[in-house]
């Protein structure tokens, strides 16, 4: 690992702590039960279970999207929780992030959705191409290129297939140019060759940008040769937290399996 | 039959446990929520029955109103048009009116959209005031606010931009409301974790989408005010309504009745110009005349369909980019073009055009009746809104509710009759039941006729062919009610899921059969809920009917307001808010009782 240049980055390198973090909605079993987890820069970590295990809410936490019920989040030397909401936008400006749905606004054009990548540094409100500054258009647009949809930028959005869209949403995340990168089941919506291209994107990129990348998959295999770390989520709670060096596809199985300790064993 | 709620008959349970009886229930148990419901139903049925009775509508009546017909007919032709120089000024001044009371209230309603939609409002009390505010618009009449205005600004242009403007806020703010609580919170949400600002989320990720449907409402509501400001007309707000209630008040049908068929004329012109406006300015989106309370919900749905559809379409040409051209050079080349602002495309030149057009009618409007603002403005707002409190039944208590009731009963008695001639033609209208495509054409012509002519128009020829009083009134809200319950019942029809039609037409059933068994089950809770807006929508509009001379209480109120005795006024509101409160109340528990 290269070493780490960031200034809010701790001593050990985490740039994404979560400590003994609970959050509950109403009278359910919490959402997240006392999660304890770090991320250190350029760090690929990928979050497995399955669907409803808190993996959603543990990315919206990173970015302050949700806020814990008890615990402490800190976020490139931001704590979360406490943050002011300008603080939060300073935060989030510097964390992309890239949803299973992606998110895109429909009726606009495709560059203008990539340019909303850019409004947490712009001041005013605004709606419709002309009001984004020519830096800001030409940079999305460069970002557009680099997915491969340069040439659909005055497209509506919701004209694009599931796999453009997703690219779409990855390029209004690049314009960021964030140092953290948020993904939630990014191509779960996705046929399987749609799938592979935008996962292939991601990556490359993740890996030219150097970004610290948390991700919620459901590709076992992809997760071991890809995460730094795998970090398995049941019921809220991290049941596994381990390097993917050495860790073998059963014990990475071992998180979708509904019973049983959190010991990493194969399932009998 | 029209009203009786009648639940669906669900199927038997399957597998039920064979009681001790003659053998397994085939029947189900009868659910006392229903059994209220219908019960309430038979209630309100019974109630217009009975309205109808005791206003004497019969028959006997209309064919002696026939008679009359004829020489009504003598007394109105030929027609006296004004010269285009004398009808220029009054019609001007009636779109400008039009024009910027309906700015106003969009402008009103845009902020109190966002406070009152449970997903954007700032917090809790902020969307109890949001709300409340737009209850209380909608329930002060135009009529009452512009006699406020005039007491505080005279009798100029602006007292009808701020009665009716802020009377649509009541319509216009709701159904805003509602197009951004049904919104995709997703967009939001990824500008918000781009670290967007709360003002900016609202711009960039919720004003796309709802701007179609805010359009949408907005250019039905130009068409509503429109025929309002023709009865303000009645009640001193300058235009083409105050040269008709002259007319008429000296007795000159020729002019009275040439000028309504100006007004016709201008309301057929406004719709064709608002479904260009539509067009230019919502490319794409289907085309189908404003339908009130519906709209709103309407547009997102299609919108959607159109999104899938067009989804498909663009996998084709991704496709056979990937087979023939290098997409990677396509994007790089678009890359080296260096274009960073969208093609003059036709569609693209059109919609500006529209945009210049419409920014440059509003600030023509808006400069107009700024222009007259200066004319009155005789009292202090707050010594004037003073007049209007304590609410007082001056001597009168009797009388306004014997006034109450009539107009009840003409609001009842018009629904019933209304609903007796809408339903047909509202379900024949529909693609889905009627015999063929001719019939289901003729049928929606038919509806959206009927809904071009302004319900003061039917109600003068009414009151001319048999003379002022609440048969007049009934007859003419009846007529008026094909137009919308009409369309509304003809689109919930055409709305049901294909899917059981298709089920049953499969099992072999006949069209009746598959309009009873699977039509119509999926459509009864929306004919109720349309049945019990129309409910609402009359006793409204009896109301401002009793002004021009249907009688009732919009009789006692323009009486009260002519001798200023204001209290009763205020009185007179309460008592019709009451009534339309009450069947909102019922309507509400008779949906949740058929869905």
């Amino acid at each position: 690992m290269e070493p780490d240049t960031r200034p809010e980055a701790a001593a050990d390198g985490a740039v994404v702590e979560f400590d003994a973090v609970t959050k509950s909605f109403g009278a359910d079993a919490p959402a997240l039960d006392e999660v304890s987890l770090t991320a250190r820069a350029g760090e690929v970590v990928v979050l497995l279970g399955l669907s409803g295990s808190g993996k959603s809410t543990l990315l919206r936490h990173v970015d302050g999207l949700q806020a814990p019920t008890s615990g402490r989040v800190r976020v490139l030397g931001t704590d979360v929780g406490a943050a002011s909401s300008r603080e939060l936008r300073r935060l989030r400006r510097r964390v992309g992030f890239v949803f299973q749905q992606f998110h895109l606004v429909g009726p606009l054009t495709v560059l203008e959705n990539a340019c909303h990548g850019a409004l947490g540094g712009l001041r005013a409100p605004r709606l419709g191409l002309p009001l984004y500054p020519r830096s800001v258009r030409r940079a999305a647009l460069e970002q557009l290129d680099r997915v491969g949809l340069a040439d659909r930028a005055f497209q509506r959005a919701d004209t694009l297939s599931g796999g453009q869209q997703q690219r779409v949403a990855v390029a209004r995340a690049l314009l960021q140019r964030p140092e953290i990168l948020l993904a939630d089941e990014p191509v779960a919506s996705l046929d399987p060759e749609s799938a592979h291209q935008v996962m292939e994107l991601i990556r490359a990129v993740a890996a030219e940008e150097r970004l610290t990348v948390l991700c919620s998959l459901h590709q076992v295999d992809l997760a071991l040769s890809w995460g730094d770390r795998v970090v398995g989520l049941r019921s809220g709670r991290v049941v596994m937290d381990a390097p993917t060096a050495g860790l073998g596809r059963d014990d990475a199985m071992a998180v979708y399996s509904r019973v049983g300790a959190p010991a990493p064993a194969p399932a009998a | 039959m029209a009203t009786a709620p009648a639940p669906p008959a669900p199927a038997p349970p399957p597998g039920g446990a064979p009681a001790g009886g003659p053998g397994p229930r085939t029947l189900p148990r009868p659910r006392p929520a229903s059994a209220a419901a219908a019960l309430t139903g038979a209630a309100l049925l019974a109630a217009a029955v009975w309205s109808l009775i005791d206003l004497r509508i019969n028959v006997a009546t209309l064919a002696d109103s026939a008679g009359n017909a004829a020489d009504f007919l003598s007394r109105m032709l030929p027609l006296d048009f004004p010269p285009l120089a004398e009808l220029a000024p009054p019609l001007l001044e009636t779109l400008a009116i039009v024009t910027a009371a309906t700015v106003l209230s969009v402008v009103l309603s845009v902020p109190l959209a966002v406070w009152a939609a449970g997903n954007t409002a700032p917090g809790r009390p902020a969307r109890a005031a949001a709300r409340a505010a737009i209850v209380v618009a909608r329930a002060v009449p135009d009529v009452v606010l512009a006699v406020l205005f005039f007491r505080i600004l005279g009798f100029g242009a602006l007292t009808g931009v701020l009665a009716m403007g802020l009377h649509s806020v009541g319509m216009v703010g709701k159904l805003y409301a509602d197009a951004v609580e049904q919104i995709d919170e997703g967009p939001r949400t990824a500008l918000r974790a781009a670290g967007a600002s709360r003002l900016q989320e609202l711009v960039g990720g919720v004003l796309p989408q709802v701007l179609p449907a805010f359009i949408a409402t907005a250019l039905h509501r130009f068409d509503v005010n429109l025929r309002i400001s023709v009865i303000l007309g009645f009640v001193g707000v300058a235009g083409i309504g105050q040269e008709i209630s002259h007319a008429l008040g000296r007795l000159d049908y020729q002019r009275g009745m040439a000028l309504a068929v100006v007004v016709l004329a201008l309301c057929v012109a406004v719709e064709l110009v608002s479904v260009a406006a539509r067009r230019a300015l919502l490319p794409g989106t289907e085309q189908r005349a404003g339908g009130l309370a519906r709209l709103a919900a309407r547009v997102a749905p299609a919108l959607r369909a159109r999104r899938a559809g067009a989804r498909d379409a663009a996998e084709a040409p991704e496709g056979a980019a990937a087979a023939g051209a290098d997409p990677r050079a396509a994007s790089a080349a678009a890359l080296a073009s260096g274009r960073l602002t969208p093609r003059w495309t036709a569609g693209r030149v059109r919609r500006a055009l529209a945009v210049g057009a419409a920014a440059a009618a509003v600030a023509a409007s808006v400069a107009a009746v700024a222009a007259e603002a200066g004319a009155g403005g005789s009292r202090a707002p707050l010594e004037a809104l003073a007049l209007f409190w304590p609410p007082e039944a001056g001597g009168i208590g009797g009388r306004l509710l014997e006034g109450l009731l009539l107009t009840v009963q003409i609001a009842f008695a018009a629904t019933l009759l209304g609903a007796l001639l809408a339903l047909p033609v509202g379900v024949l209208a529909a693609r889905n039941v009627a015999p063929n495509s001719g019939v289901a054409q003729a049928c929606r012509m038919f509806i959206v006729v009927v809904r071009g002519v302004p319900e003061l128009i039917l109600a003068i020829v009414f009151v001319v062919m048999i003379g002022l009083g609440p048969v007049a009134g009934t007859l003419a809200l009846s007529i008026g009610a094909v137009g919308l319950l009409g369309k509304l019942v003809a689109d919930s029809v055409e709305e049901v899921d294909p899917g059981p039609e298709r089920a049953l037409r499969a099992v072999g059933a006949s069209g009746p059969q598959v309009f009873l068994s699977a039509t119509l089950p999926q459509a009864l809770p929306a004919f109720i809920g349309h049945l019990m807006y129309q409910l609402d929508v009359n006793i409204r509009s009896a109301t401002v009917l009793g002004i021009v001379g249907a009688g009732g209480i919009g009789y006692e109120l323009l009486n009260a307001a002519r001798v200023q005795e204001f209290g009763t006024v205020t009185l007179i509101t309460l008592m019709v808010f009451a009534v339309v409160m009450a069947v909102e109340a019922l309507a509400v528990r008779l949906r949740r009782a058929a869905a």
